[in-house]
């Protein structure tokens, strides 16, 4: 080839290069990982929304001798009103603020494609709109604290069973006569302020309540403090419930968490990605920090078995696990990034239509009602 | 005529046999085997059943949580790929500036002249003898550190490897352009520039969509385009190096747009190497 053949090759070369790279061009692939924020401490909104939730203003402690009254301070209805037992797993879902996450919206998506009247139905039988009028759910022990707008409430269906009686000033109780001799416990029911529904088998429980929200029963100490109750799942799991929570394995995790902890939260941000938190506290720092090594390997090991079982799921919550050993606590936390998460929903129908944010907007303390 | 590929085989051979008796190649290994044993001896990675309890680097703690020890690796891993993919090419660049200078050198050209060989076969083969050298500098240092870690973690991370292999694809460009400089003026110095100003270039061109909106719109940042448009991509194709570092999957699309790209371009410029080494009388 001579070269002016090779100088008019080399042009074309050039302006094909040019051309291929130009128009193949695209905005450049991220180079790391999404970082997921980890529900650690209550931010901002969550301070706000605690804010205008607490409503509640309870009588004053009795002063201590020669000091001046303490001024009452208003405190959050639902936090108040859980009927905690020493000893009991306390779990609150923020059932308005999961509905308007990404996760509440794939969820609520997948059930309604499933079955278009699964909510429905359940607003007909009993007036309440689960993906409007819910608020909060708590499961505390045996019982069941539900807050939110029960203004429409039908207790025709609990009348069926339990004749209403008053409790209380604002309380109202549905408590079914026993079944025969060893047949199960049946569960009753109390409203209060058509704000608070509760369920247990357990009718002493709605009482103490009630009591507790009206300021005739003290407020338990082993309750959520307010400034507990951030993300959009939180609870906490005493010590001795542990073992019951998180069974026997082959490593024998369940119990040593159970012996060196003494208290268990638990925070969950579902926002955008799924991230948690679960924060084991305890006397024993040595016996905290080896617990924290050994749950570190745990997460790994099964990571790797979910790797090699193409258990996908599983492999990817794994992925972000992390174990923060601090002093006499550690933190376990786990993420599944939202583009993940709208992966595990693929094939599950198309996702209801997003309801707008509007009052009851995560963070905004309130049902959208 | 066509060349022959035992022929560019063989000079790339003479090439490699070359640069192993020079010992500026051997100071560059040299510094190269010394960075690897610093990892080998200043990195503590403490690791318990596959995941990473600790970490220190000479002493300094440099790891707060405990993780499982490939996802606790990935910063470690990306820096290590972005480190083999610059410092490949760069050592590329330093290292191989003379290699075409000196095969123009007066008497050993004529001899080659006089051998059974193409001119485009000379050019081909010390193009591909340079080619090998530097992919096979960057796997000994990336392929090495990749190895320690494995050796302390029992984690091992293609990265590196990746990196070596795109930063090799990444100098097809820009030793293309050092040799088509060499061909102007038989000078090492002069090879060596052209060849930083196309790295640096590479660069730019890799992140022109971001730098364009910093030129006014109309003349200038058309030119800027224009000038950047036909140039190898080099930092997007180091960028792909991290997304293996980070278990993120890699864009195959994007992949072979750049790396057609940039062999357009490598071929453009051998070409005009070739135009002008042709046109000399030995």
């Amino acid at each position: 080839m001579t070269p002016r053949r090779l100088l008019v090759a080399a042009l074309a070369l050039l302006a094909a290069a040019a051309l291929l790279l130009s128009f193949g061009e695209r905005e450049p692939a991220p180079t790391e990982r999404a970082r997921v924020d980890f529900p650690t401490h209550m931010r901002e909104p969550e301070a706000e929304r605690s804010e205008r939730r607490a409503t509640l203003t309870l009588p004053a402690p009795p002063p201590e001798a020669g000091q001046p009254a303490p001024a009452p301070q208003p405190r959050d209805p639902f936090l108040v009103g859980l009927p905690v037992k020493p000893g009991e797993p306390i779990v609150v879902f923020e059932a308005n603020a999961l509905r308007h996450s990404r996760l509440g919206e794939l969820f609520v998506g997948c059930v309604l494609a499933r079955d278009p009247r699964a909510f429905s139905g359940i607003e007909d039988e009993l007036g309440i709109d689960p993906l409007k009028d819910l608020d909060r759910v708590a499961f505390v022990g045996d019982a069941v604290v539900v807050s939110g707008f029960f203004d429409r409430f039908k207790p025709e269906r609990l009348e069926r069973d339990a004749r209403p009686e008053p409790h209380g000033d604002a309380g109202q109780l549905w408590i079914p006569e026993p079944g025969p001799e060893g047949s199960a416990a049946r569960t009753a029911f109390a409203l209060w302020k058509d704000q608070l529904l509760l369920a247990s088998t357990d009718p002493e429980d709605l009482r103490r309540a009630i009591d507790q929200l009206e300021g005739r029963a003290p407020v338990p100490d082993a309750g959520i403090p307010e400034d507990m109750a951030y993300g959009e799942v939180y609870g906490i799991i005493p010590g001795a419930a542990a073992r019951r929570f998180f069974g026997s394995d082959a490593r024998g995790l369940g119990e040593r968490l159970a012996t060196v902890a003494s208290r268990i939260e638990v925070h969950a941000d579902a926002t955008s990605d799924l991230a948690a938190v679960v924060r084991v506290r305890g006397e024993d720092a040595a016996g905290i920090s080896d617990l924290a090594r050994s749950l570190g390997a745990a997460l790994s090991v099964a990571r790797v078995e979910a790797q090699a079982t193409d258990d996908r799921q599983f492999a990817e919550l794994l992925e972000s696990a992390r174990v923060v050993d601090g002093e006499g606590a550690l933190s376990l936390e786990l993420a599944v990034p939202a583009e993940r998460l709208e992966a595990w929903f693929q094939g599950c129908g198309p996702a209801h239509t997003a309801v707008a944010p509007a009052e009851g907007a995560p963070g905004d303390g309130g049902p959208a009602r | 005529m066509t060349s022959s590929p035992g022929n560019v085989l063989a000079v790339a051979r003479d090439l490699l046999r070359e640069a192993r008796a020079r010992r500026w190649t051997l100071a560059l290994l040299a510094g190269v085997t010394a960075l690897l044993l610093l990892a080998a001896f200043g990195l503590e990675l403490e690791v318990v059943d596959g995941a990473l309890a600790a970490s220190r680097f000479f002493g300094r703690p440099s790891h707060g949580g405990i993780t499982a020890a490939d996802v606790a690796l990935r910063p470690l891993f990306e820096a290590v790929a972005y480190m083999v993919f610059y410092g490949g090419t760069l050592f590329g660049v330093l290292a191989c500036a003379d290699f075409a200078p000196a095969l123009l050198a007066p008497g050993r050209i004529e001899h080659l002249l006089s051998l059974p060989v193409r001119r485009a076969e000379l050019v081909l083969g010390t193009f591909l003898g340079v080619e090998l050298l530097v992919l096979a500098g960057a796997v000994y240092g990336g392929l090495g550190l990749a190895l320690i870690v494995a050796a302390k973690t029992g984690v091992f991370g293609w990265a590196p490897v990746a990196a070596a292999a795109l930063g090799a694809v990444g100098f097809t460009g820009v030793y293309a352009v050092m040799m088509a400089a060499a061909m102007v003026a038989r000078s090492a110095a002069l090879s060596a520039a052209a060849g930083a100003v196309v790295w640096v270039a590479g660069i730019v061109a890799g992140n022109r969509a971001a730098i364009a909106p910093l030129f006014e719109p109309g003349l200038a940042r058309a030119v800027f385009l224009a000038l950047t448009a036909p140039l190898p991509r080099l930092s997007e194709l180091g960028r792909h190096a991290a997304r293996v570092a980070n278990g993120l999957p890699l864009d195959p699309a994007q992949l072979a747009v750049q790396a057609g790209g940039t062999a357009l371009f490598a071929a453009a410029a051998l070409a005009v190497a070739l135009a002008l080494f042709e046109r000399k009388d030995f």
